[in-house]
């Protein structure tokens, strides 16, 4: 196994509540890795540390072999790591183009320039992955004026322009219908899949999961239950009991 | 399916508006050349507060960071040139570019400081470094001239006519105007904007917020110091109150005035915050009390301010900034 991210005895604490105890966990380059637990389990938070948005983690993130644990978020996207939020987070007083058009320009790196010459460059990349993820026909809507399942699919296209090596997905389906569920979890697999990118993603529609993930960890109360592919999570008879209470 | 590039160039609205500016400019200029000089100075004046409300309005509007210390680099600059001239014996024309360069230099070191923290945390900053400069100015007999500034160092305007000067302070602000419309919808604006709206959702994607931060603070400090610079010209003379808390908060109720989220906003508040201030003590004593309902009336009738009153009535640009 190749592993793309090793956390390494990774522990959270906010004052006496400790959130993330003692995680250890290998992800391999290329998998579809979904993290699955009851709320407060702590799959946010570590999502969020293997973003560098935390501080004060305790143990050890390696990413493609480097100690990434002190880094900040910015660094870690530079360095490849992709990331959407539980709470969908764009640009909210800005079109959903400019949106696209702000994440080339970071991933660009052409951040301080004056020349608009980037706007002409990659006005049709923008245009090509808003029609990826299903918004092209919003392209001059306001964010703020979307629907929250556009805006998770507006994130996942902004994380993808910077070609992330790996792709941190938290709750990407929520305030979804089913069948948009499944539509943008399988056009999530297909492109990741088809670009060689490795997927972690936070979900609790246990169908998304067991279609799309290759292997699951489930977390409760800021450790981890178990782990293996989605056939042995549900045939895990602790995980039945804690997390999915037999309804699969 | 519309040609990617168009569909840009129809969101970012980047183009000038000449038919409405073009104008506005030349009545502007007709006004000044055939009204008394006093008309003259008081168009120098609303120009060259306009550039200090527009360059706050850069960072209020566009990086939404809220400056409770601006007028320290109108201040730096208004003292940049005087000293300039006084201390370092250049001549007038040669240390016009000495005063927004000391005010930029302040706002590096000042903004350096200020990006660390965010909202309410940096708006206090903000204020303490602006409280640090007025200080220093005041206080600094030996160098600034103390309380009493540094006066008759220069003919005012350059030697120039009221309506003279007046031109020359508009054409800058012109310039320096357009500059800052090129700032806000090149990669660097549309970066600004970002840090700006979601700080997280940008150093997710890569961006360092800090150095856009700072790099916007340099920028406005910048054209703050510009006209710091155009205003001790006028008055050949510089006090420690261009540095002064009244400045800011002048600058604050400009930005207001005219509506915050957008890019004219600040001008159009300094216009109609200098013509209230000119015409309304003439009438009633006590101005600020009418300056104060008009403020009642703008933030709780229109929160978009004059702007959004234009855009209501379908004369300004619809759509965002």
């Amino acid at each position: 196994m190749d592993p793309i991210l090793s956390a390494r005895h990774i522990r959270k604490s906010y004052g006496a509540f400790v959130a993330l105890r003692d995680i250890s966990l290998d992800i391999p380059r290329g998998e579809r890795h979904a993290l699955i637990g009851p709320n407060g389990a702590g799959k946010s938070t570590f999502i969020a540390c293997v973003a560098g948005q935390l501080s004060g983690v305790e143990g050890q993130m390696l990413f493609k072999d480097e100690n990434v644990t002190a880094l900040q978020p910015a660094a870690l996207a530079r360095r490849g790591i992709g990331r959407t939020f539980q709470i969908s987070r764009a640009f909210l007083q800005m079109s959903v183009l400019e949106n696209m058009m702000a994440a080339h320009v970071i991933a660009s790196g052409r951040w301080a320039s004056l020349s608009r010459a980037i706007y002409a460059e990659r006005a049709e990349r923008a245009c090509a992955m808003l029609d990826t993820v299903g918004l092209a026909d919003r392209a001059r809507d306001r964010v703020a004026d979307l629907s929250l399942g556009d805006r998770k699919r507006l994130e996942f296209g902004m994380a993808l322009v910077g070609e992330p090596d790996l792709l941190l997905l938290d709750e990407p389906t929520a305030g979804m219908s089913i069948k948009e569920r499944h539509a943008l979890m399988e056009m999530v697999a297909a492109r990741v899949d088809a670009e060689g990118r490795t997927l972690i993603f936070v979900e609790h529609d246990i169908d998304v999961v067991m279609k799309i993930a290759q292997r699951v960890t489930v977390m409760v109360r800021g450790a981890v239950l178990a782990a293996g592919t989605p056939a042995e999570i549900k045939a895990n008879d602790e995980v039945q009991a804690v997390y999915l209470g037999g309804g699969h | 399916m519309t040609d990617p590039r168009i569909l840009w160039a129809q969101v970012a609205r980047a183009a000038v508006n000449w038919k409405l500016i073009a104008p506005l400019l030349i009545a502007v200029e007709a006004l000044n050349w055939l009204a008394p000089a006093s008309t003259s100075t008081m168009l120098t004046e609303i120009a060259i507060l306009a550039l200090f409300a527009a360059s706050l309005n850069l960072l209020m509007s566009f990086g939404h960071m809220v400056s409770f210390g601006h007028a320290a680099y109108f201040g730096l600059g208004a003292y940049g040139f005087t000293l300039a001239v006084v201390r370092a014996g250049l001549p007038p024309e040669a240390a016009l570019l000495a005063g927004p360069m000391v005010a930029a230099l302040g706002g590096l070191i000042f903004g350096a400081l200020c990006v660390r923290l965010t909202e309410i945390y940096f708006a206090m900053l903000t204020l303490a470094c602006a409280q640090i400069t007025y200080t220093v100015l005041f206080q600094w007999y030996d160098f600034t001239g103390g309380d009493t500034g540094i006066t008759g160092f220069m003919t005012p305007r350059l030697g120039l006519s009221e309506a003279g000067y007046a031109s020359f302070a508009l054409w800058t602000v012109v310039l320096a105007v357009l500059a800052l419309w090129v700032i806000v919808k090149s990669p660097l604006g549309l970066m600004i904007r970002a840090v700006g709206q979601d700080r997280a959702r940008a150093e997710a994607l890569g961006l360092g917020a800090r150095k856009v931060q700072l790099t916007a603070f340099v920028i406005a400090a910048f054209f703050a110091g510009i006209a710091g610079t155009l205003y001790a010209v006028l008055h050949g003379s510089a006090f420690p109150d261009y540095a002064g808390l009244s400045l800011t908060l002048d600058g604050l109720i400009m930005v207001v005035l005219g509506g915050l989220n957008s890019f004219a906003g600040g001008i159009w508040g300094a216009v109609i915050y200098q013509l209230l201030s000119t015409f309304v003590p003439k009438v009633i004593h006590e101005w600020e009390l009418v300056l104060g309902f008009v403020l009642l009336g703008i933030c709780l009738a229109m929160p978009h301010g004059f702007v959004g009153l234009l855009k209501r009535l379908g004369l300004g640009r619809k759509g965002g900034k």
